[in-house]
């Protein structure tokens, strides 16, 4: 690693000072997980790193009942896989989080740093995409909140600004009837890079209704984590049955756009969408 | 042969356990040595090309950078083969021209070494490292074997015409084996190709060298082969061999890449250029692209039958990848086809192989040397005869293995074999009856497979097999025993240790182990080709017995009876027809010591070994997959491995061979793909990230068997273990997905697509 | 820049000089001399640089030291007591859970993490609390055996 200048900032306002200060020569570390990797490998040589980590007020999961959650930027992903409210009524993004790497590398990750990350095959992009997540950016001239489908422009690319912090996720509460899944293909290995990820929240009418709603989102087959709005069409006010997940799987898969193992990840894709319906679908009767 | 054993067999802790758990145990990356540099490596990102200009005037007046060193530096060194096949250490005059220097002019793969730093801490290396100026100038660059020999390719080397490094005959041809497959009643034939698998040790590639003040180099050192690593590097460095002292640390993982000299050259450059100690650890990347990994093949492979399933011909062409240097990998084809073509009886075989080089990084021996390439495809044409005969896998191998007392792999006789014994036991422990050949149907289909294997114990009479032993028994009948095998985790001074307590009839633990410094212990050829438990254990057992009977003498007198009726048990001696008469091994042993009555003497027992044979182990290997037709994932659920090693001098530690060969058997099978870009010469998977080896999660439930029955050659009867547990995984994989899908895969690893490639191909 | 900073290692306290792109594996192996954490792939895929911090299993090659002043840092020499092994570290060496060794620290600091939480695992606990520990020589097997054998000699302490 190159040498640089460690600033750990108490609070946002400083932490936000320090990054407009640094301007392009200043980096953001959270776990450390991303960027220290690339740092080893030169690929980014920051003059700064500015440890946001330190900020306490960062490090939140909050559950209001009209508002629904909101997770502080800096939470680990153990944290957010372990948590009782998340599990019981955010499950898809505990089974997300509890994906992510190897237990070492969810008590150090963050969920701010899984999303600013922006990587094509980030496993909690896809959660938060069918959850109607948004995330609070705030910088020295003000805060803006932005729907996580507007946030990813491209790979590793978001709308994020040069010295403006991610700092809050928010999740609405999910409608009464509704479930949903998070599931996802390997690589190679069990403990591995996800090759397709896959994330559905189904909506009924009532318990055995119609559907009002669906949300399938997949990660890793785009250059950014995106929604198979196409597919979803297909179920959406119809009642669900196998030909009609048959179908939507289908319909998913063409609108992926892979780039490496494109076959594979079609077919796979095929395959996921099918099995997280079907999973959804069982949860909710 | 039934042996009444107090020792040997039992599973005792390690002696080296402890202080692995506590982290107190040193390994060459942890050495301290007051005033160590750090050193570090400029390697070259082209795949072939020369060095045209080196600027390090920036680096050098980098404070904190003591010495840069560049080809013309090194040039007053000798250069070498890393394989260290430039000695004598093969019979028949094999060696292989020395053509590495400690640093290159040319570079011939992408992350040869060019140059090296030596600073007073690892990020000012770091940073010296970036300011060294190097201009390439590109040549062109062959990656594939069979481009590299056609005419008007690049020649990597002077000593290669044609790029080939070696041409290998299989060494013990036999029959007529064109006649024999005009008359064959069932010919099976394929193309069968295995990757380069890099090892992964855990810990990287490290060395320490202090040049001390009166002209002696030390050096910490990985080397499995720590006297032939000093005879070695006193060559490279023109020292004699005296002043060079080799020693031994922990070391982090083996499996045969520290068989060749690894970051020691450059170290030791670094530490003769500033006369300070220096320490070289290399990182990941660099153990994957500067150091050797499993020797790559395509090869053709012929298989003649009788119809009643008698095997009587096989043939083999092999094309194998070396790598910008030889190093250790032509070996690999004579080895293979050597465990290949001599294991099932078979009265015609011939094989041939062309070991070439390329411009990427180097091959050589990875547990089992060429056995799991070959056994990956003899293993899945036996079974297509089976298939074509109507035959079971298991009862064509049957009929085919061979029987104690023919003449086994390596040209010796068999001295034991209870492969029947696996393939049953093993059969049955895997359900072979009621899982293999049936209608498969749905989506998940199981099956099993099998594939069996011989290997060696040690490599006489191929390789230099010459090991010493030195026991000399202390004033209160414990006892030091001086020996040099490599500790690369695969428990040797614990089995040491219990051979030698059971001849000595005292306890394991009462053994103390001397090692890892070349100036005590006595010429050991080192750990490889299994044989530190069989050669080192014989050459141990035979000291233990010189020293017994110089014990025996002295009680004798000491008890007033004759030498030949004592024995000696649980430290005790006493007379065999007169239990009474009894005196401790202590009492004995310090007497010798504290003697003044001119009859000192320090009772020891010394043994030069050379094995005069080889005692194969055999195995049976039986695979349960399930593959998804839909996803083309395979997935291992239960492996069951039945070895014949002879007799397990510590089941534990036997075990714990067979269930890391299940690891790395499934990584070559299907997770490990050794990539290199073919336009650019990058190898492309250079870490963890992208090179994928089995983890907790990936493996199936394992059962493993030992057979146990003594070998007659092997001390206590044990046989070699270190590598069989690898040679038969991938095959046995293999031959389970036909079973279940009723589809081949030769091309290893076995991935996803390449199953419903398959599938689709076999559809239409 | 060098800047003083205090590290809590095994409830010691320690005052170093540590600059900012100091990793925590290099100031826990190079400034302070514990050698038992291991560097050995440097990007946090094989778990042998784990250490605890406040007692959950991190990545040291990952870690920048500067972050984890003040904070509890564990590493393998704090679980003996002299020559008293720990529970986990007992069971590794009587059920040949240890070949070569280097992988070793990390895998027993994890286990432990896993058992100061759950003293009841079951196979696939161990295996999922462990999944970030790469061993190359013993395939696993009998490292999940030392592990839920250590939970059964622990669970027993626990109750007696």
């Amino acid at each position: 690693m190159k040498r640089f200048e460690y600033l750990a900032p108490k609070m946002v306002e400083e932490a936000l000072k320090m990054l407009s200060d640094c301007g392009h020569g200043g980096a953001v570390l959270a776990g450390g997980t991303d960027l220290l990797i690339a740092m080893k490998r030169r690929e980014v040589n920051p003059h700064y790193v500015v440890n946001i980590k330190s900020i306490p007020d960062l490090d939140y999961i909050q559950y209001h009942q009209e508002a629904g959650l909101r997770i502080g930027a800096i939470t680990n992903h153990s944290a957010i896989g372990d948590s009782p409210v998340i599990r019981d009524k955010f499950d898809l993004l505990a089974t997300a989080c509890n994906k992510i790497g190897t237990p070492q590398v969810r008590n150090m990750g963050t969920i701010g740093g899984n999303i600013c990350k922006a990587g094509p095959s980030q496993d909690t992009p896809p959660a938060l995409l069918v959850l109607d997540a948004r995330v609070k950016l705030v910088s020295l001239s003000g805060k803006r909140i932005v729907p996580i489908d507007e946030f990813f422009v491209g790979p590793f690319k978001t709308v994020l600004q040069g010295a403006e912090l991610l700092t809050e996720i928010q999740i609405p509460n999910p409608p009464p009837v509704s479930a949903g899944c998070y599931k996802w293909a390997t690589k190679t290995v069990a403990v591995d890079e996800t090759l397709v990820g896959v994330a559905v929240l189904i909506t009924l009418d009532s318990a055995d209704g119609v559907c009002t709603d669906i949300k399938i989102a997949l990660g890793s087959v785009a250059p950014t984590p995106m929604r198979a709005r196409k597919a979803e069409e297909v179920l959406r006010g119809k009642r669900i049955d196998d030909r009609l997940i048959k179908q939507a799987a289908q319909v998913a898969a063409g609108e992926t756009r892979p780039r490496s193992r494109a076959d594979y990840r079609r077919r796979i894709s095929r395959l996921l969408v099918s099995e997280a319906i079907a999973e959804t679908w069982k949860k909710i009767r | 042969m039934s042996q009444r054993l107090s020792v040997v067999g039992k599973r005792i802790i390690q002696p080296d356990a402890a202080a692995k758990a506590t982290g107190a145990a040193l390994y060459a990356s942890d050495i301290m040595v007051p005033g160590t540099l750090i050193g570090k490596v400029v390697r070259s990102p082209y795949p072939h090309a020369r060095i045209t200009r080196i600027d390090k005037s920036k680096a050098e007046n980098l404070s904190g950078v003591e010495a840069i060193i560049t080809p013309e530096d090194t040039a007053q060194w000798q250069k070498f083969d890393r394989g260290m096949k430039d000695l004598p250490m093969i019979a028949g005059g094999y060696t292989v021209p020395p053509d590495e220097g400690v640093l290159n002019e040319r570079a011939r793969h992408f992350g040869d070494a060019i140059a090296a730093v030596a600073a007073i801490n690892e990020h000012i290396a770091e940073e010296a490292l970036e300011l060294i100026e190097v201009e390439y100038e590109e040549l062109p660059f062959i990656i594939d074997p069979e481009e590299a020999m056609k005419p008007g390719a690049p020649q990597i080397s002077g000593f290669a015409k044609g790029n080939i490094g070696k041409h290998m005959s299989y060494a013990f041809p036999a029959g007529d084996v064109q006649k024999a497959f005009k008359e064959a009643e069932c010919i099976v034939e394929g193309t069968f190709s295995t990757p380069k698998q890099e090892h992964c040790t855990a810990e990287t590639a490290a060395a320490v060298a202090r040049l001390d003040v009166n002209g002696r180099l030390t050096v910490w050192s990985q080397c499995q082969l720590p006297h032939l690593a000093r005879r070695e590097i006193a060559h490279i460095f023109n020292m004699p061999v005296h002043r060079v002292k080799i020693i031994t640390p922990f070391i982090g993982g083996s499996f045969g890449q520290r068989g060749a000299l690894c970051a020691e050259p450059i170290c030791v450059a670094l530490a003769l250029k500033t006369g300070r100690p220096v320490k070289l650890v290399y990182s990941r990347e660099e153990n994957f692209i500067a150091l050797e990994s499993r020797t790559g093949f395509q090869y053709t492979l012929r298989m003649g039958f009788q119809k009643d399933g008698t095997l009587t011909a096989m043939d083999t062409y092999m094309l194998g990848r070396l790598g910008g240097y030889m190093g250790c990998g032509p070996m690999a084809s004579a080895i293979g086809m050597i465990f290949g073509l001599g294991h099932y009886r078979c009265p015609n075989r011939s094989g041939e192989a062309d070991m070439v080089m390329t411009n990427t990084p180097m091959s050589g021996a990875f547990r089992g040397f060429g056995n799991p390439a070959i056994m990956w495809g003899i293993e899945q044409l036996v079974d297509e005869a089976a298939e074509k005969l109507g035959m079971d896998p298991i009862e064509i191998r049957l009929k085919n293995i061979k029987k104690a007392g023919e003449i086994a792999n390596m040209g010796l006789r068999l001295e034991s074999t209870y492969l029947e014994e696996c393939i049953k036991r093993g059969a049955e422990a895997i359900g072979w009856k009621e899982k293999w050949g049936k209608t498969k149907k749905g989506t998940i289909r199981r099956g099993v497979g099998v594939a069996t294997m011989t290997h060696c114990s040690g490599a006489a009479p191929l390789y230099l097999d010459h090991s010493n032993a030195f026991i000399k028994l202390n004033e209160d009948g414990t006892a030091d025993l001086v020996v040099h095998p490599a500790p690369v985790g695969q428990h040797i001074w614990g089995a040491l240790s219990q051979i030698a307590a059971e001849e000595l009839g005292i306890h394991a633990e009462d053994i103390n182990i001397v090692t890892g410094d070349t100036d005590v212990t006595l010429f050991e050829y080192g750990s490889d080709a299994s044989r530190s438990t069989y050669s080192v254990g014989n050459a141990t057992l035979i000291a233990a017995l010189q020293a017994k009977e110089q014990l025996l003498e002295r009680a004798a007198g000491m008890l007033g009876v004759s030498a030949q009726e004592l024995e000696i048990n649980d430290r005790q001696i006493f007379s065999s027809t007169e239990p009474k008469k009894r005196i401790s091994m202590a009492d004995v042993c310090y007497d010798a010591i504290y003697n003044f009555k001119g009859e000192c003497l320090n009772i020891s027992g010394k043994c030069s070994w050379e094995s005069k044979w080889n005692s194969p182990p055999t195995g049976a290997f039986f695979a349960e997959v399930e593959v998804n037709i839909e996803t083309g994932r395979v997935r291992v659920i239960r492996f069951v491995t039945a070895m014949d090693c002879g007799k397990a001098i510590n089941p534990m530690a036997v075990e714990g061979q067979l269930e890391g060969g299940i690891q790395q058997g499934i990584g070559y099978g299907l997770t490990e793909d050794y990539v290199i870009n073919k336009d650019t010469g990058v190898v492309e998977t250079d870490n963890y990230d992208s090179y994928k080896m089995p983890g907790m999660m990936d493996m199936p439930e394992t059962q493993v068997i030992i057979i146990d029955e003594p070998d007659p050659k092997g001390p206590f009867g044990a046989k070699g273990v270190g590598e069989p547990g690898m040679v038969g995984v991938a095959p046995a994989i293999a031959n389970a997905v036909y079973d279940a899908v009723k589809v081949r895969i030769r091309d290893l690893p076995i991935t996803p697509e390449k199953l419903l490639n398959a599938l689709e191909l076999a559809r239409n | 820049m060098k800047q003083i900073a205090t590290f809590i290692v095994n409830e010691k306290r320690y005052e170093l000089a540590i600059e900012p792109h100091m990793l925590l594996v290099e100031v826990l192996r190079d400034e302070l001399g514990l050698t038992g954490t291991k560097q050995s792939c440097g990007i946090g895929n094989c778990g042998a640089c784990t250490v605890l911090i406040d007692g959950k299993p991190v990545l040291s090659c990952l870690t920048l030291a500067l972050t984890v002043e003040g904070k509890h840092i564990t590493t393998i020499e704090a679980l003996a007591q002299g020559t008293a092994l720990h529970p986990i570290q007992k069971a590794f060496v009587e059920h040949g859970a240890i070949q070569c060794g280097f992988c070793t620290p990390g895998m027993i600091l994890s286990a432990k993490a896993l058992l100061d939480k759950n003293l009841n695992p079951t196979d696939r606990e161990v295996k999922y609390a462990l999944s970030g520990n790469l061993c190359r020589c013993t395939g696993y097997v009998k490292i999940i055996d030392a592990v839920l054998a250590a939970a059964e000699a622990m669970s027993k302490e626990a109750n007696t």
